[in-house]
């Protein structure tokens, strides 16, 4: 296949000297799955890792969108090169999307130091997260400073996108119907960062009062959690955001590249690992398998007990893709 | 004690309501003051005597005639706002006119008054609706649809030789409705007091656009609300007899909403609007009077005629019960109507002629104050001044020929209609006790609860088109394969005039008093930021000082906010 | 709907639907993004009044298969000039349709100018999804070949 390496060849370069067309391109093979985009992201992996990969999620209503535009705005006043990647699921019938997250950038359309990526979910099972990494890898390695990675507070996905960020910013905002009801608890589980938007509703205190509520029902390191008070239509708050955000990531990585990064392909991985790990054990026919299973029902041995049984069955019949 | 409790309650029933007499000879008193010099006898064809109204004592049925009917010109005033109605004075032909250049327009609106039109509208460019300048706007894209007007000299070529202090003049015109500042600074040209000064804001209910995500909206939506209530209070002070309120139907309706929606809609934002005022320590009185209504009216003949007498209705009682008024002007739903552009077709366009009389009967048996009919080519262009002439023949075929004018409510009584009434009723009233528990319009809007319940009903109507089930004829069915494709007349503005326009322009901005242009602008920017400072005040002085439509609109976006699409539904 | 991608694996095609100029009713547009997802495309949807460059930066960052331009007023006067930029941006494989209010007499300026299909009102779905999906499908392999050429 040297033709497709040498053509793999042609676009990490051009997409590493920063040439737009080449990274949309690399991002869109990549988003297929083609082979193509593989050896793409193989060649251009080592250079990624600058980036700063930030979450941004929340439930349908919270301003998240109108929230990325302001920060947007306050990153490119500090010089940084914004990337942004926004994710939204779709139609499981039909397979397609309507992705509409562009709606609010319109002042950034025009300004090359921002990169807006709409991406749909396309149905990946426990795999969407590997693949937005390497999507990420490609935007890192395009020497974007930033990036901004938005996913519609929807369903289950959105925790799993989550593990690809190294600081995660969860924006709820007052009134959408049983307050913080609506952050399932995963999502609050994941969250470095708290916003309240929509800060000047008489309803906000209440809201910032229950979300700190719940963060001391969590465990004890949450107490550390930020709750950040925003207006993003008046761009109210997102400095004290942004400075939250740089903090946390101290707090965490200890301007430790190394750390972070290692840190995130763990997190990947550990995911994955739990993927495939369903996958077998789901068609898993194998006898002495059944046999555990009836253990547990006649009360031989714990569901823990067994799942570590399989554990160590799992990683010598795994195959890797 | 359940005795005196039926006598309590019957005595109080007598005073509340009134008998069919006492409401009968009312009206029958306010009828002969207002008909004046009309009260001429008038019979039909066959020599039947045509009275001005028909009441259940012709049918002998009084059932809940007066609750739910009652006289025309009285309360709940479903049957008509006025005793007279247009047997005392026929509705309004406001034509609506945009096209060109200043001089452009100004041509076609006084072919429009000589042909019988009795007030003006101005439609201004797209350009200007996007809140720019023509000097920054690529040329094809000026004057296609509307005027291009963006300094007062502009409005008053627009208006040469037009009395408006004599006539009502409407402006199509969004927050911060410099098209009326520019009128007013003409009006003072002209050493008119403006409160000579009659006619609408229509385009002031910024809701409506936030709803339909139509093309008028310019400043952010909490920027819109405070300049509309500048505006209505800038006006009940010094324009007393102008309208700055219209309550516009038209958009939720043509964005897909169903009839039933768009009244249920419609009033929930006038009830917002007039909440704001309230809260601002505005009198219900001084304000309800000026508030008008502007919906489209679409060819469900019946639907509509039922729409409106129910629109009626309710918002009757919720201006006296809900928002207190006591003037039974406050009580009143003053509408204009435009026959609905969407039900007319590419396909075999002269038939829209068909269409847009049928509309126009609707609108006129529903009750409406004053019209616009649409021309055949509306599926294409702008009217053409032959076209524009038919629209206007209509309605005056209409009046003087068909004599649609001789009888208050002529369907009333109809058992159809009235039973369609209480039912439009009933789904209105279900759409607003939605928005009441979202809040209230405002904050339904900004959650995007009406624009996705206008989605849906848009989606679930194209299925319709789309399945055949709503026949649209030429469209679905009764095509015609040989169709010839009528050449239709596009109106474009001369390009070399328009080049003129704009060069003149561009000479006026370089030769006006920057000086005076910078302090104006800077007036308008504190009373921005002002807590209680008047902004449409400041927009009127800044247009007399000669800051253009764009600069104040790009000052104010920068203070008050741009004005973005809210949700995509 | 069958979805007609020769070449790439069932990778959905995507479409851009927008609108330049001035005129800002939607309805249309927004009916047309519909149609489209439901035909499994991956529709970047964007409100009215998008200016000609922002449309191209936009098309280039998305790598977009497929414009869709709504026009009820005269915007379809500027699209030559949305098509120029494209190709200017080395975005020429990228097909254009549009659809709304345009005058016969208009449209031949509109077809030398590159568009891939035009749709007047009462257009149906089956037409404008099978004009979309076939010119997806050009798209995409105009863009392999010169993928293949560059290299």
């Amino acid at each position: 296949m040297s033709d497709l390496t040498t053509q793999a060849s042609h676009m990490a370069t051009r997409l590493r000297a920063g040439e737009v067309a080449a990274l949309a391109r690399a991002i869109s093979l990549v988003d297929s799955r083609e082979e193509l985009g593989s050896q793409i992201h193989r060649a251009v992996r080592p250079y990624a890792g600058q980036a700063e990969v930030i979450g941004i999620t929340g439930p349908p209503g919270a301003g998240k969108s109108t929230l990325l535009n302001a920060l947007v705005s306050a990153l490119r006043s500090n010089n940084k090169r914004v990337a942004v990647v926004a994710v939204d699921p779709s139609s499981p019938i039909t397979g397609g999307a309507v992705l509409g997250d562009r709606t609010r950038m319109g002042e950034h359309t025009s300004d090359k130091g921002v990169f807006i990526r709409s991406l749909a979910a396309r149905g990946h099972l426990g795999g969407l997260s590997a693949g937005i990494l390497k999507i990420i890898d490609l935007v890192d390695a395009a020497g974007w400073d930033v990036v901004l990675l938005e996913t519609v507070g929807a369903g289950q996905s959105e925790t799993e996108v989550a593990e690809v960020a190294d600081i995660n910013v969860v924006v709820n905002a007052p009134g959408l119907g049983d307050d913080v009801q609506a952050i399932k608890a995963g999502i609050l589980e994941i969250a470095d960062v708290l916003v309240v938007n929509k800060a000047d509703s008489p309803l906000a205190q209440r809201t910032e009062r229950q979300l700190k509520a719940m963060l001391q029902l969590r465990r004890e390191e949450c107490a550390d959690v930020p709750v950040i008070n925003t207006v993003a239509t008046t761009g109210e708050g997102v400095d004290l955001l942004l400075s939250a955000i740089v903090e946390q990531a101290s707090a965490k990585f200890n301007s430790n590249k190394n750390k972070r990064l290692i840190d995130r392909v763990r997190r990947l991985v550990a995911q994955e690992a739990a993927a495939q790990a369903k996958q077998v054990i789901l068609s898993d026919q194998h006898p002495a398998t059944l046999a555990l299973f009836e253990g547990i029902l006649a009360g031989e041995c714990g569901y823990e007990e067994a799942t570590m049984q399989l554990m160590s069955k799992c990683y010598t019949h795994t195959e890797c893709a | 004690m359940s005795a005196s409790l039926n006598e309590q309650s019957f005595r109080v029933q007598e005073t509340e309501e009134r008998s069919l007499d006492a409401a009968e000879n009312q009206w029958k008193e306010d009828y002969a003051k207002q008909i004046g010099a009309n009260n001429e006898e008038i019979k039909n064809m066959s020599g039947i005597t045509v009275d001005p109204l028909y009441t259940p004592d012709n049918i002998k049925d009084t059932d809940t005639y007066l609750k739910q009917s009652g006289y025309p010109g009285q309360f709940p005033y479903t049957r008509g706002i006025y005793s007279t109605m247009h047997r005392g004075k026929t509705w309004t032909q406001r034509q609506l006119v945009g096209l060109g250049t200043p001089a452009d327009y100004n041509k076609r609106v006084r072919t429009m008054l000589e042909l019988g039109a009795n007030a003006i509208s101005l439609l201004p460019c797209n350009s200007g609706f996007r809140g720019v300048d023509c000097d920054v706007v690529p040329l094809p894209l000026l004057g296609t649809c509307g005027t291009v007007v963006n300094n007062v000299d502009h409005m008053d070529t627009c208006l040469e030789q037009v009395p408006i202090d004599q006539i009502s003049a409407a402006m199509n015109d969004p927050s911060p409705f410099t098209l009326f500042a520019f009128m007013l600074n003409v009006a003072k040209r002209r050493g008119i007091s403006w409160d000579k000064i009659t006619g609408t804001s229509n385009q002031s209910d910024y809701i409506s656009h936030f709803v339909a995500n139509h093309m008028f909206y310019r400043l952010s939506l909490p920027g819109s609300r405070r300049v509309l209530v500048d505006h209505i209070e800038f006006c009940r002070e010094r324009v007393p007899n102008w309208n700055p309120m219209s309550v516009v139907g038209q958009h939720i309706q043509q964005t897909g909403a169903t009839l039933a929606e768009t009244v249920g809609f419609t009033l929930s934002s006038a009830i917002q609007h007039a909440e704001d005022c309230l809260a601002r320590g505005m009198d219900p009185d001084e304000i309800l009077p000026r508030f008008t209504f502007f919906f489209d009216v679409s060819i469900n003949f019946f639907e509509e005629v039922a729409k409106f007498r129910a629109a009626r209705r309710i918002w009757a009682r919720i201006a006296r019960d809900r928002l207190g008024a006591k003037d039974p002007k406050s009580w009143r739903l003053k509408f204009h109507a435009q026959t609905s552009g969407v039900d007319l077709t590419a396909q075999q366009p002269l038939n829209n002629i068909a269409r847009t009389a049928v509309q126009a009967m609707a609108g006129i048996f529903g009750g409406l104050q004053s019209m616009h009919t649409d021309a055949y080519d509306e599926p294409f262009t702008t009217p053409t001044a032959k076209t524009a002439k038919i629209a206007v023949a209509t309605q005056n075929i209409l009046r003087e020929e068909a004599h649609l004018c001789d009888v208050i409510d002529p369907l009333g009584g109809s058992y159809y209609i009235e039973r369609l009434t209480d039912q439009m009723e009933q789904e209105a009233l279900a759409v607003m006790a939605k928005i009441d528990a979202a809040g209230g319009m405002y904050k339904a809007v900004e959650v995007g609860l009406v624009q996705t319940m206008c989605g849906e009903s848009s989606m679930a109507n194209q299925e319709l088109i789309e399945s055949g089930k709503k026949r649209i004829v030429g469209v679905n069915c009764y095509q015609d394969e040989e169709e010839e494709k009528i050449e239709v007349e596009t109106t474009r503005p001369d390009p070399v005039l328009m080049q003129k326009h704009i060069d003149e322009f561009k000479a006026f901005k370089k030769n006006r008093s920057q000086q005076a242009v910078a302090k104006a602008l800077d007036n308008l920017t504190r009373a921005a930021n002002s807590d209680d400072e008047n902004v449409f005040a400041s927009v009127v002085e800044a247009t007399g000082a000669g800051v253009t439509h764009g600069e104040i609109i790009s000052c104010l976006r920068t203070e008050l906010g741009f004005g973005h699409p809210l949700i995509i539904a | 709907m069958e979805k007609v991608f020769p070449n790439v694996t069932g990778t959905p095609a995507r479409a851009l639907i927008t609108k330049i100029g001035f005129d800002g009713h939607d309805r249309g547009s927004r009916i047309v993004a519909a149609y489209l997802r439901d035909a499994g495309m991956e529709v970047i949807y964007t409100p009215p009044w998008q200016e000609i460059d922002a449309v191209v930066q936009l098309a280039l960052q998305e790598d977009v298969d497929l414009i869709g331009i709504s026009s009820l007023a005269t915007d379809h006067l500027i699209v030559p000039d949305l098509m120029q930029k494209l190709s200017d941006a080395g975005l020429s494989e990228i097909e254009v349709f549009i659809g709304g209010i345009i005058p016969e007499q208009e449209r031949p300026m509109l077809i030398e100018a590159g568009l891939g299909g035009i749709f007047g009102p009462g257009s149906s779905r089956e037409e404008i999804v099978e004009c979309a999906q076939r010119l997806a499908a050009t798209a995409r392999l105009n863009k392999q070949k010169a993928m293949a050429v560059a290299s």
